[in-house]
């Protein structure tokens, strides 16, 4: 699957034309990490957007963490993402730090990813794509916010 | 028409998987989420479909648990 191709399956750039895809296309780059590599970590500065060409992630968030106590964070995992799915948009938004550790689960996950900066430098000359992908991560958080609902409603409360 | 599906597994704490898919599921599907064998026991429009792209939620049940 080519990056256009993909770009046209992901959600996030649905409503817009083939050219305009292709000018998205043209911003980014395809990485790939293996199983148990951290793509995005959370607290950390955020500058990038990232779609899932193939593989499988997973979304973590730390919990019960105590200032001043040696060692990691506990990670408790909120949701694993497929192909098609992206992550990050937040930072695309509010330019505020990683709110979740992003962690691949399988070897050989492909990873397309776009700078912050330049897709803003893109959305200030087109305003009509800037309105449609704006509208689409509302869309898609809005999405995520009803799945993790019904998580919460099934685990009994406890979130 | 591309699904866009939120699995949720109950009986068991999961987190759930969002993948898009080419077909919709159906109810006894077996599909893999993670390390785990998962039977469709439930499918539903989560929001109204767009352009493209259909909704769903899907709830499963567990068949196989990981190793």
């Amino acid at each position: 699957m080519s990056i256009t191709e993909l770009l046209q399956r992901c959600e996030l750039f649905a409503r817009l034309t083939p050219e305009q895809i292709e000018r998205i296309a043209a911003l980014g780059q395809g990485v790939v990490y293996n199983a148990g590599e951290v793509v995005i970590r959370e607290g950390e500065p955020s500058d990038e957007m990232y779609v899932i060409r193939s593989g499988m992630v997973e979304v973590l968030v730390s919990r019960g963490v105590i200032p001043d106590v040696p060692g990691p964070p506990q990670l408790t995992p909120l949701v694993s993402l497929g192909q098609g799915q992206f992550f990050g948009e937040m930072a695309l938004v509010d330019r505020g730090a990683r709110s979740a550790t992003v962690r691949c689960v399988r070897d050989g996950t492909v990873l397309y990813v776009i700078p912050r900066q330049a897709f803003w430098a893109l959305c200030d000359s087109d305003h009509h794509i800037g309105y449609i992908v704006m509208r689409n991560i509302a869309s898609d958080l809005s999405f995520k916010l009803r799945h993790r609902n019904i998580q919460v409603k099934l685990a009994g409360g406890e979130p | 028409m591309i699904y866009k599906v939120s699995y949720v597994v109950v009986g068991k704490p999961h987190m759930g998987t969002i993948v898009n898919l080419d077909a919709p599921p159906r109810v006894g599907d077996q599909v893999q989420l993670g390390d785990e064998l998962c039977e469709v026991a439930e499918v539903v429009d989560l929001i109204p479909p767009s352009e493209d792209f259909a909704y769903l939620h899907v709830t499963c049940r567990l068949v196989q648990e990981a190793a």
